[in-house]
């Protein structure tokens, strides 16, 4: 096919939703599919994509509902992504009560034939490299930039009810990291006898086992990582905020600490002050933009490039406390955040603004953090707080 | 459809799975491409038997390699015989050979336990391997097991590496306690399984538990579909319906009501928390529902019994 004509068939292809006549061989209509697959988030390569055509060459591409069947087992590994791959199949080869109208759709040829690396091969010379930049329109839905967010006034606290939130804080925090030491702690099981050591030692004795030679299992602490936001759109909060992670450091051990605005500075060293106010002030001193706007993306991405090596793993909990409201550049904070969810055991966001009336998480900034957050709760007052605590005693 | 697609259909109809579809053809896939299986789905579905029926699909052996928090590879993949190895030490006490060749003696393959994995690329026959609940273990273990998958072979120091005879069949299962990593996932054929439809229930129910008659099967459907709406503790899966049958049988019932369904609430729910919020909260508009749909008269449907339990959550 000459390129021009491929190009066209696919721009219609992404223009027209509904009917939509599917010309040409089934091998470039299959690999069309799996970049439109790609495009909507699935992890869906060339390799996938010539698997697909082995599969399909397996079974019988005349029985639509068998294509059906087969693509999505092969190229939909999960059930999120089995739905969005629903969506995209009946859009992509048309829906269902047209299967007469559709052609070179599955259903059109009797059979393919292809093997592996003659499936790659095909696959390869259709995979074109304009995909990544989504060429045919899979547009994020336009947003408008600032909806005015309603903020609720929390600078009124009282040194008591202060105190109170930081014990509930603090229980919080203790359910989490228990929670995963004791899981560490029931899969060990006392000290192990290493038998092939102590095989080999006995060898140079003839066989008699003078010692029995063991071996620990590493048990694996929780460790809880707190990044706190400090920016402007925070300050009303910032008090409180550093209060409550003061005491959460005191409470736990592992915890790291880190402020955000529009930099990432680690305070976990400061925090280690035994006064309060001489912590404060050694982080006001340390921390060059306190209150300053925010760039919640970038920020992360500074935290997983220089710090995230030493302190992330599966028994890490991520605790983000920030209103989700980023003058930076989305994507980076996705692709921040999904690295984050991928590389921690549970990432929770407290929003202090959550539970202000009239507050949806709309800010773009917290929309796309969204999907990668295990708990998001509101952590403006005390009931809210304790919510969170009831709600991790249920999940224990 | 493909003749041993419905072969595989009609072999999990002996299952209980009365015509899925989706099943055969992911086992089917599985079986042609050999590429592994990861069936995901609530506890009690039935995942595990979809392994069985491979098996028996291509009259091969299976072997089961059950996943807990804590395997690691030695005990998925080799051990060494240290009772054979201590005998046979004493047996050849005052030989004349040296330290490393007797060494080397006990540590061959003669005095090599498998273990799962390492038993199923030895096969002369390629066998089913099952890796059961792979969410139980831990990620170190999944990435061990990528590896093996991948390429087949495992390495033991003291013998070198041993290259599989047959790529064996794998199914992995996971009831989703933990999400598996990407690799994994793009390494296999994805099948999701959810509890059973009303009518696919029903067959289920007549199948294995023939002497329940028509009517107490279908309320005990129409039952299943309800209490799955509530939430528990411990949803019970399509191994708690059969018991209940059976149980409901023993004590020569022959419909639902308070007294029956009390009597055997334990059978249906393993959590105690579960059979007493059932009772306490819920049995009345249990009840209320399934004389709702008697009202209404037969037959029963998913769709009738999915708008009573809606209206069953509703009044929540």
């Amino acid at each position: 096919m000459e390129p021009g004509t491929h190009r066209a068939r696919r721009r219609s292809a992404a223009g027209a939703p509904v009917t939509r006549a599917r010309r040409g061989d089934l091998v470039a209509n299959v690999v069309d599919f799996c970049r439109l697959l790609r495009r909507r988030g699935l992890s869906v390569g060339p390799m996938e994509a010539a698997d697909a055509l082995r599969a399909l060459s397996a079974v019988k591409v005349t029985d639509r509902h068998e294509t059906y069947l087969t693509l999505r087992a092969v190229l939909a590994s999960g059930q999120d992504a089995q739905r969005i791959f629903d969506e995209a199949f009946w859009e992509f080869w048309g829906a269902p009560q047209r299967e007469v109208e559709t052609r070179g759709a599955p259903g059109d040829e009797g059979t393919l034939s292809v093997d592996g690396q003659q499936a790659l091969d095909r696959v390869l010379l259709e995979w074109h490299d304009d995909d990544e930049t989504g060429g045919e329109g899979e547009q994020i839905p336009a947003y408008s930039p600032v909806e005015a967010l309603t903020r609720k006034d929390f600078s009124a606290f009282t040194a008591d009810e202060l105190n109170e939130i930081t014990a509930v804080v603090v229980a919080i925090a203790r359910r989490v990291a228990t929670r995963l030491s004791r899981r560490a702690k029931a899969a060990r099981r006392g000290h192990l006898v290493d038998l092939r050591r102590t095989m080999r030692a006995s060898l140079r004795r003839g066989g008699e086992i003078m010692e029995i030679l063991r071996r620990e299992r590493r048990l694996q602490k929780t460790r809880i990582v707190l990044l706190c936001d400090v920016s402007g759109s925070m300050d009303l909060y910032s008090r409180f905020l550093i209060q409550f992670v003061y005491a959460l450091q005191h409470a736990v051990g592992r915890v790291e600490t880190f402020v955000f605005s529009t930099g990432l500075s680690r305070i976990t060293g400061s925090l280690a002050h035994e006064d309060l106010r001489a912590a404060l002030d050694e982080i006001a001193r340390r921390v060059p933009d306190w209150s300053g706007g925010t760039k919640i993306g970038r920020s992360l991405r500074r935290f997983l490039a220089d710090h995230g090596a030493r302190v992330l793993d599966d028994r890490t909990v991520v605790i983000i406390i920030s209103d989700g409201w980023d003058t930076g550049e989305v994507d980076v904070l996705e692709t921040a955040m999904a690295e984050l969810q991928r590389r921690a055991a549970k990432v929770i966001w407290l929003n202090p603004l959550l539970a202000s009336p009239g507050y949806e998480p709309i800010c773009q900034g917290m929309r796309v953090a969204l999907p990668y957050v295990d708990i998001f709760a509101p952590a403006h007052n005390l009931e809210s707080l304790r919510r969170l605590e009831r709600y991790l005693a249920r999940a224990t | 459809m493909h003749p041993e697609i419905s072969r595989i259909q009609n072999l999990l109809a002996g299952q209980g799975y009365i015509a899925d579809r989706t099943i055969a053809t992911s086992v089917y896939l599985s079986i042609a491409l050999r590429k592994p299986l990861l069936i995901e789905g609530a506890a009690g579905v039935g995942k595990t038997e979809v392994a069985k029926v491979m098996a028996r699909a291509l009259g091969a052996d299976l072997i089961r390699l059950q996943c807990y928090e804590g395997l690691d590879a030695t005990t998925a993949l080799y051990e060494w015989n240290y009772q054979k190895q201590l005998l046979h030490i004493r047996l050849s006490e005052g030989g004349e050979r040296s330290v490393a060749e007797r060494e080397a003696e006990i540590f061959s393959e003669a005095f090599l336990l498998s273990r799962p994995l390492l038993d199923a690329i030895t096969r002369e026959a390629a066998p089913v391997l099952l890796v059961d609940e792979i969410d139980r273990a831990d990620t170190e273990f999944e990435a061990f097991l990528l590896e093996v998958l991948s390429d087949f072979q495992v390495s033991i120091p003291e013998i070198g590496t041993i290259t599989a005879k047959t790529t064996p069949y794998v199914v992995l299962t996971s009831n989703r306690t933990r999400e598996l990593g990407d690799a994994l996932r793009r390494r296999c054929l994805y099948l999701w399984i959810d509890y059973p439809s009303f009518e696919k229930e029903l067959e289920i129910v007549r199948g294995r538990v023939p002497a329940v008659n028509g009517h107490l099967a279908e309320q005990i459907g129409a039952c299943m579909q309800l209490i799955r709406r509530i939430r528990l503790e411990k949803t019970p899966g399509v191994a708690e319906t059969l018991d209940w049958s059976a149980a409901l049988m023993a004590l020569h019932r022959d419909h639902l009501d308070r007294e029956a369904v009390e009597e055997t609430l334990g059978v249906l729910f393993k959590h105690q928390d579960d059979a007493t919020t059932v009772r306490a909260q819920w049995l009345d508009q249990l009840l209320e529902s399934l004389a709702t749909l008697e009202r209404e008269g037969r037959p029963w449907s998913q769709e009738l019994i999915a708008r009573a339990a809606d209206r069953l959550q509703a009044r929540r």
